[in-house]
């Protein structure tokens, strides 16, 4: 394989309780493999070659994006950075925060995935969103670098995004209803107030109104409950009383362990966080500066060390500009004519389910029916391990499995999609082929990850036809 | 002599023990425990069935958890203590097997049956023992005469692919990959639509034959499936040897390689359906070697 490597163009976009924001990067897929063994292509480099200015992110009424707005920003970054959307080979738009629960959230991430390239997913979810942060503020490298526990805390206008990793690899997320923007302070005066931080300072004696005059010793005050409110998320101090009901959509918390040792701060407060402010605390019109300083003052969250993140306020569209593509294993089956491919939900077997090839065709035929509403086949992707089935004898049955407890999938008019973790995709998707005799198109790749309840974006091939840049997306919004 | 045969022996030799002695034996096994050898169920453990990449040996290390999780990367045989200036036991012992495996994978012959179960028949380069194998690499690329008679009765003429399997240096790469790397490889070429000519294999084979092969045979492309030379951390590996209409004497810059193909390596099956793409793309580019641009 003499083929060096190519450079692919990504975009991320990332719009948010307050700001909107758009990245170019360059994304570097090399061959690591020696010439004479079978490739193993990976992305080696990411660099982020252009940042937007961060906007204000346009509301028609509080529960309405402006999307022409939107639009028209996206429009003239791209002009500005003299990139269009026809050179992108990937990238994702993400719905963040509360944005993320506007009634035309929906609409606007499909209307802009459209206009920012072929292959530009649109994407949200609370999980998903820690994750993006995490890997934008460089917390995944962190740890991984160091041997140790690390948190990213993404603190944003309406919502805080926690993601843990030990040692680079995941170990838990969650998401809290605390940031900058959930009190808001006009001409002195308290302009807004989210209920559950209300009934939060209320808990603890603090009275803060609507039209009320905003005092920075109380709101201070108010700040260092919602402080304290992480340190409990992190398992640094007990829970108290309304910790349960901090978290976004009633959402779980992190697990216990492996127990925090460093943290980050990334999302619009972390620079409050990690800079003294002085002067106007109210100079953003809301509270963000106030609980910077709660934050950098908690007894709690100082116990463990506080590391600098790679990216602070730009750390979501970062992450979601150049951390959301993964490419396929480079031993793979498709047709080319099928792809680019989004939004396709996953069937997936459960590990246990796949013990045996029984309990496999069971699985995907119990499933099956909640892919076709009205005994309509939507496209789907049948995703299982493939682990230690690798004999070829043993593809050829997992094969037929395959094919015998799909048949709506077979039937229909989309292509028969398999996702596989082990390297088994090619002599699969062969077998799948060869069985269907080359009747229904196929597309099998290996090198992918999933759980029940993704959706998956496979985008059209890179390096020269042997791999698949592909998406995985944790949930289309928390619903 | 068969397994069959073998068993009948041992039966009638215990039979003859037991009618001669079996008052002794009743009498040993009254005798107290700890006198007479013990009997125990169960088996000494199979040193080779040890990963390297998840063992560990040294003793009181500074970041043990560290250095595992850091071997854990490579099957290389650090990390694994030492009794004075000497390797541990178990190390020392699982060297040797190693060693032993790498050399019974190339003095061993492969099982002629087993071959036949996959339904290739044998055919023999002009060496005539493993030894004439093994310093006489000149005579492992040419075909004896009965094998060039062989090939020209019962080979297709012509075919778009010649595929064989040789032994090469690794008689144990054959038995552990050829089951799931052929079939795979053969099904590749199927679902492409490939016609390929009738595979068989070679004893003593080293990669230059497949040049006398491929003019033999008059195939476009051909490709042998070879043992590898065994190392210490495999003796299964497997190559396989790709050329565009390959003739005697032409550079070996003109073969196509794919190497490490093994259960630990790239598995068998999923090698044999690469493979089968790099023959199509051959095909279509009538180029392999240095000269085609993967």
């Amino acid at each position: 394989m003499n083929y060096l490597h190519e450079v692919i163009l990504s975009v991320g976009i990332d719009i948010g309780t307050s700001t909107t924001q758009l990245i170019f990067s360059r994304l570097t897929i090399e061959n690591q493999a020696s010439s004479y063994m079978v490739p193993r292509i990976n992305i080696v480099d990411k660099e982020v070659i252009y940042r937007s200015e961060i906007y204000f992110t346009p509301l028609r009424s509080a529960t309405e994006i402006d999307a022409e707005a939107v639009k028209r920003i996206v429009r003239e970054e791209y002009r500005a950075a003299g990139i269009t959307p026809e050179e992108l080979k990937t990238g994702a738009v993400i719905i963040t925060g509360e944005t993320a629960r506007k009634e035309n959230a929906n609409e606007v991430l499909s209307a802009l995935s459209d206009l920012a390239g072929d292959f530009v997913v649109a994407t949200a979810g609370p999980d998903l969103e820690s994750v993006l942060s995490g890997r934008g503020a460089g917390t995944d490298v962190l740890s991984k670098q160091r041997r140790i526990t690390v948190a990213n805390l993404d603190i944003g206008g309406g919502t805080t995004n926690i993601a843990l990793y030990e040692k680079g690899n995941l170990r838990g997320t969650c998401c809290l209803d605390v940031g900058g923007r959930l009190i808001k302070v006009d001409n002195g005066r308290i302009s807004y107030v989210y209920p559950k931080i209300q009934a939060l300072a209320k808990a603890h004696g603090i009275e803060v109104q609507v039209g009320d005059r905003a005092y920075p010793e109380q709101l201070y005050g108010v700040c260092r409950l919602m402080a304290a409110q992480l340190a409990q998320a992190l398992h640094l101090t007990a829970a108290d009383g309304q910790h349960a009901g901090m978290y976004t959509n009633d959402g779980r918390a992190l697990p216990p362990q492996p127990a925090v040792q460093a943290v980050t701060y990334s999302g619009g407060v972390a620079d409050c966080i990690y800079q003294k402010m002085e002067n106007d605390v109210f100079r953003f019109g809301d509270v963000g500066v106030l609980l910077g300083k709660a934050i950098r003052a908690d007894p709690d969250l100082s116990r463990v060390e506080l590391c600098q993140a790679a990216e602070t306020i730009r750390a979501t569209v970062v992450g979601a500009g150049t951390h959301t593509t993964e490419v396929s294993g480079s031993t793979i089956r498709y047709e080319r004519s099928k792809l680019p491919i989004k939004n396709i939900p996953i069937l997936k077997v459960s590990p246990e389910d796949e013990a045996s090839l029984e309990t496999l065709k069971a699985s995907i035929i119990q499933q099956m029916p909640l892919f076709t509403p009205e005994g309509k086949a939507e496209q789907i992707a049948i995703a299982f391990t493939g682990e230690k089935r690798t004999s070829f004898a043993e593809v050829q049955a997992l094969a037929a499995a395959v094919i015998k407890s799909a048949k709506e999938v077979i039937q229909g008019p989309y292509p028969l999609i398999v996702v596989v973790e082990n390297d088994i995709g090619k002599v699969l998707g062969n077998a799948l082929n060869v069985l269907l005799e080359h009747k229904k198109d196929v597309i099998c790749i290996d090198g992918i990850k999933t759980l029940s309840g993704d959706y998956i974006d496979i985008g059209e091939p890179i390096a020269g036809g042997q791999v698949l840049p592909v998406v995985i997306k944790t949930l289309i919004f928390n619903s | 002599m068969n397994e069959k045969d073998l068993r009948t022996i041992i039966e009638q030799v215990l039979a003859e023990m037991n009618a001669g002695g079996s008052a002794p034996a009743a009498a040993c096994c009254a005798a107290p425990a700890g006198e007479a050898s013990q009997v125990e169920e169960g088996c000494i453990p199979d040193i080779t069935e040890i990963d390297i990449r998840t063992q560990y040996l040294v003793e009181e290390p500074e970041n043990g958890e560290e250095y595992a999780e850091l071997k854990f990367n490579a099957p290389c045989r650090l990390g694994i203590g030492k009794a004075g200036a000497r390797y541990k036991t178990l190390p020392q012992l699982e060297f040797r097997a190693a060693h032993s495996a790498a050399q019974d994978a190339v003095f061993n012959d492969v099982d002629e049956e087993f071959v036949k179960a996959q339904g290739l028949f044998i055919v023999q380069t002009q060496c005539d023992c493993k030894d004439t194998y093994l310093t006489r690499p000149d005579l492992g690329r040419k075909l004896s005469a009965e094998a060039v008679a062989t090939l020209k009765e019962k080979c297709k003429k012509n075919p778009t692919v010649q595929i064989y399997v040789a032994d090469g240096l690794s008689s144990a790469s054959v038995a552990a990959n050829i089951p799931d790397l052929l079939p795979a490889l053969l099904q590749g070429l199927q679902s492409f639509k490939i016609d390929v000519g009738t595979p068989f294999f070679v004893k003593y084979g080293r990669v230059g034959v497949m040049d006398e092969i491929s003019e033999l045979t008059g195939a476009d492309v051909t490709c042998t499936l070879i043992g590898e030379r065994p190392g210490l951390i495999t003796a299964e590996s497997m190559s396989a040897y790709i050329a565009y209409k390959a003739t005697v004497g032409m550079p070996e810059a003109r073969r196509t390689v794919v190497s490490n193909i093994h259960r630990a390596g790239t598995i068998p099956a999923e090698a044999g359906a690469h493979i089968a793409e790099i023959i199509k793309i051959m095909l279509e580019k009538k180029a392999s070697g240095t000269d085609l641009k993967l």
